[in-house]
Formats: structure tokens, C-alpha cells, sequence
């Protein structure tokens, strides 16, 4: 298994966050305002899912026909989605959330494309996300309920009807883990889609590594490890388009299941 | 991923950093919130409203649909009275020209029938009176030849008043052989 190590470190490296210009240097520190690897996926996702929508916004008519009818019900989706967990008035978070669901989806999918890299493969860009998804929904909390109402909400009405001893022993208890919750959302939600996205490419890496290691040895030993490198990398590429999939619904419905109990808070 | 950058930092290469990048920090934030305020206002928006459009067409088209419906049962069930009506009218109709129809056969046979035994009448009396003018005339020419004959017999001429009274006895006498 000569090599495989450096195969993997050159793997781990393309999948580094770099300079554009300079994928192939040994940068440790990105200058802040240069375009890095990531970044310029992400643009491209940007101008994909901008150019599909308003492209699909010009089908959308009253009789359904053609790409508009994707956007619709892609839209649609996210809007039921939206009335599912936040209530009626969930419809007006659509937008936001679809802009989420859809950028991220399409981030996803370019990572799918060989050579290319997911934007959300990077930490920087989803806990950025992850970080304003955390602002807004708390921001609704405030807004809805109140700074009061809203830090009450933290602790669950069982215990704030309690008598003193319960309410000012266990209330504080609860309102810090309730808060530190809220503090550990955007962290797994940044976490989350990163690592998908990120060991994603790592994972079809190491089998495509493994099948071209196979095909430098001979005999039986080779065959075999280039056939399960190969069957490996069909089976790893359908679980990571699966997975494109499943982690930008995974992050559109977390969102909307946060901004949900913000919208709801006082309720419990 | 640990082991990666632990063989990443060995091999001397770029290590992965699991801390965001300012690099990808920026753009990510300008990117979303450029494209959640475009998608808004030139995707969603519109596909947002044409889709409330769309459920509302379709829900006022079923209501008409149900309207529409509803009224053409009306109609059905007032064409079917109409027809029905209509149906005992003609019914009505029909049966009082088949009455009318065998009144009027009935007059024409019995009209007819008159006509007929009128002309049977007729016919047997003018037979009737054929035969008695036959008869008449019989008489006459019986009575000359008689009165022929007995002159030729008698040889003698009778007065016309014994000629008469002598004709009419055997007149008499004739006509009572007649009417046996």
C-alpha cells in the first residue's frame, strides 16, 4: 500500500479550504479577502440557483408547465414545510427558508460534479448560515414574545408553576441548559452539513484512491481492490447524492422547526 | 479527519483547518442574503402568488363546477316534467282524435248506410212503379184486344158507355187474378 498515504494527504489537501489561484500551494493562512476554493463554488451555486429561479419564475404561470413546475413544487414543498412547523404564518418565512433550502441543495449538488467542491464543504460557510439562521430565529423570539416573555419561555411552564422551592432550584437549572441548548443549535447545524459535505468527497477520495492503488498491483490482490474500490465508489457517490438531499432538507426543516418555537414560545 | 490532519501536518502540507475561513465567511453571508432578497422579490414572489391564484381558480372553478351542476339537475328535472306533461298532452290529444275519428266512422257508416237503403228505396220504387205502369199499359192493351176480339166475336159494335162498364168488370176481374 505504498503511496496511499500520500494520495489521502494530497485528497485531504485538495479538499482544504485555498486560494483559487492556488489550489495546489501550501497556504496555511487565506488572506481574508482572497477567493478561495469553496468560495468560488459558492459563487457558481449562487448563479445557478438565481439563474434556475428566475428563469422558472418566467414559466410559473396559473396552468403548470415545464421547469416552472419544478420551482413550484420545490417552493411548494418548502412552504407546507414551513406551515408544518411554525403555523399559519409560517408561509411568510417561506421565502428564507427556501433561499436556504435551495442554496444549500444546489451547493450540494455541484460538490456531486468531479473536481468541483460543495460551498457548503466548508465550516466558514455553513456556520456562517448556521450563525445567522441562530440570529433570526431568536430575533423573532424577542420580537414575538418580548425579551421577558421570551427568556421565560426557556424555562417550561411545569416548572414556573411550581411552588418557590421547585421554581428557584430546578428554574435556573433548567433556563442554563435550555440556553446552552440554544447556543449548541447553530453549532450542530454548522457541524452537521459541513461534515456531510466535506467527508462526502473524503469518502469517494479514499475509494477512488484505493481503486487506483488495485489497478498498480497485479494479480488477484489488484483486481479485487480495484473491484471493490470501484463498487464502492458507485455505492459511496449514490449515498452522497442521497445525502446532498437529505442535508439541505435536514437544515431547511431545523430552521424552520427553530423559528417555529421562537414564533410559538410563549405557548409553553 | 483527525488522522488526515495528522497526516497532513506530517507530510509537511496545508493543514484542514475545522475554523472558519474570514475568506468564506463574507461571501457566504453576501451570497445568502443577496440571493434570499433577488429569489424573493423575482422567484418566490411570483411563484408564491400564482400558486395562491392557481388554488383560488381552481376552487372557484369546482364552485362553478357544483353551480353548474346543480342547475343543468334543475333543468333535467324540469324538462323531464315538461316532457312528461307534454307526453300526457299528446296522450290526450291522440285519444280524442281517435274519438273524434270513430264518431266520425260511425256517422259515415250509418249515413252511408242510409244513402244506401234510400237508394234501394228508390230503386224499388221506381221498379214499383215500372211494374204497375207495365201493368197499366198490360190492362190497356188486354182490355183493346178484348174489346177486339169480342167485337170480332160478338161481330157487332157495342156503344162506348157498354164498352166501358164491360171492360171494367173484366178489368175487375183481372186485376183480382193479378193480385193472387
Amino acid at each position: 500500500m505504498d503511496g496511499f498515504a500520500e494520495k489521502l494527504a494530497s485528497k485531504l489537501h485538495h479538499y482544504s479550504v485555498l486560494p483559487f489561484s492556488d489550489v495546489n500551494g501550501t497556504v496555511d493562512a487565506v488572506d481574508p479577502f482572497v477567493l478561495t476554493n469553496y468560495t468560488f463554488f459558492l459563487i457558481i451555486a449562487f448563479v445557478i440557483t438565481l439563474a434556475f429561479f428566475l428563469v422558472a419564475a418566467r414559466r410559473v404561470s396559473i396552468v403548470p408547465q415545464g421547469i416552472g413546475q419544478v420551482a413550484e413544487a420545490g417552493y411548494e414543498f418548502i412552504r407546507n414545510l414551513c406551515v408544518d412547523n411554525m403555523g399559519k404564518d409560517g408561509a411568510k418565512y417561506a421565502p428564507f427558508i427556501g433561499t436556504l433550502f435551495f442554496f444549500i441543495l444546489f451547493n450540494n449538488v455541484i460538490g456531486l460534479v468531479p473536481g468541483a467542491l460543495p460551498g457548503t464543504g466548508s465550516i466558514g460557510v455553513t456556520a456562517t448560515w448556521a450563525l445567522m439562521v441562530f440570529i433570526v430565529y431568536n430575533a423573532i423570539g424577542f420580537k414575538k414574545n418580548g425579551v421577558i416573555g421570551y427568556l421565560k419561555s426557556f424555562v417550561p411552564s411545569g416548572v414556573r408553576e411550581m411552588g418557590p422551592g421547585g421554581r428557584f432550584t430546578l428554574g435556573p437549572f433548567i433556563f442554563v441548559l435550555e440556553l446552552v441548548g440554544h447556543f449548541l443549535r447553530p453549532l450542530t447545524l454548522a457541524v452537521r452539513l459541513y461534515a456531510n459535505m466535506f467527508a462526502g468527497g473524503i469518502i469517494l477520495g479514499i475509494f477512488g484512491i484505493f481503486m487506483i492503488l488495485g489497478a498498480q498491483q497485479l494479480g488477484a490482490l489488484g483486481i479485487t481492490m480495484t473491484g471493490f474500490g470501484f463498487m464502492m465508489l458507485v455505492i459511496m457517490y449514490g449515498f452522497k447524492v442521497f445525502v446532498a438531499f437529505i442535508q439541505a432538507y435536514v437544515f431547511a426543516i431545523l430552521t424552520s422547526v427553530y423559528i417555529g418555537g421562537a414564533l410559538h414560545a410563549s405557548e409553553h | 479527519m483527525f488522522v488526515g490532519v495528522a497526516y497532513a501536518a506530517e507530510e509537511g502540507g496545508s493543514s484542514i483547518s475545522v475554523v472558519p475561513v474570514l475568506a468564506d465567511i463574507w461571501p457566504s453571508i453576501l451570497a445568502f442574503l443577496l440571493l434570499f432578497f433577488l429569489l424573493r422579490k423575482f422567484a418566490f414572489g411570483p411563484i408564491s402568488s400564482t400558486l395562491d391564484k392557481r388554488a383560488a381558480t381552481i376552487k372557484e372553478s369546482l364552485e362553478k363546477a357544483e353551480q353548474t351542476k346543480v342547475e343543468a339537475e334543475r333543468m333535467l328535472e324540469e324538462y323531464k316534467q315538461q316532457m312528461a306533461e307534454a307526453r300526457g298532452e299528446a296522450g290526450k290529444v291522440i285519444e280524442q282524435g281517435r274519438k273524434v275519428a270513430e264518431s266520425m266512422k260511425a256517422e259515415i257508416v250509418a249515413q252511408a248506410n242510409k244513402d244506401a237503403e234510400a237508394i234501394v228505396a228508390k230503386a224499388h220504387e221506381a221498379m214499383e212503379a215500372e211494374k204497375k205502369a207495365a201493368i197499366g199499359e198490360l190492362q190497356a192493351s188486354v182490355a183493346d184486344l178484348s174489346v177486339a176480339v169480342a167485337g170480332k166475336l160478338i161481330g157487332e159494335k157495342l156503344s162506348t158507355a157498354d164498352h166501358a162498364s164491360l171492360i171494367e168488370k173484366y178489368v175487375a176481374e183481372v186485376g183480382s187474378l193479378n193480385d193472387n
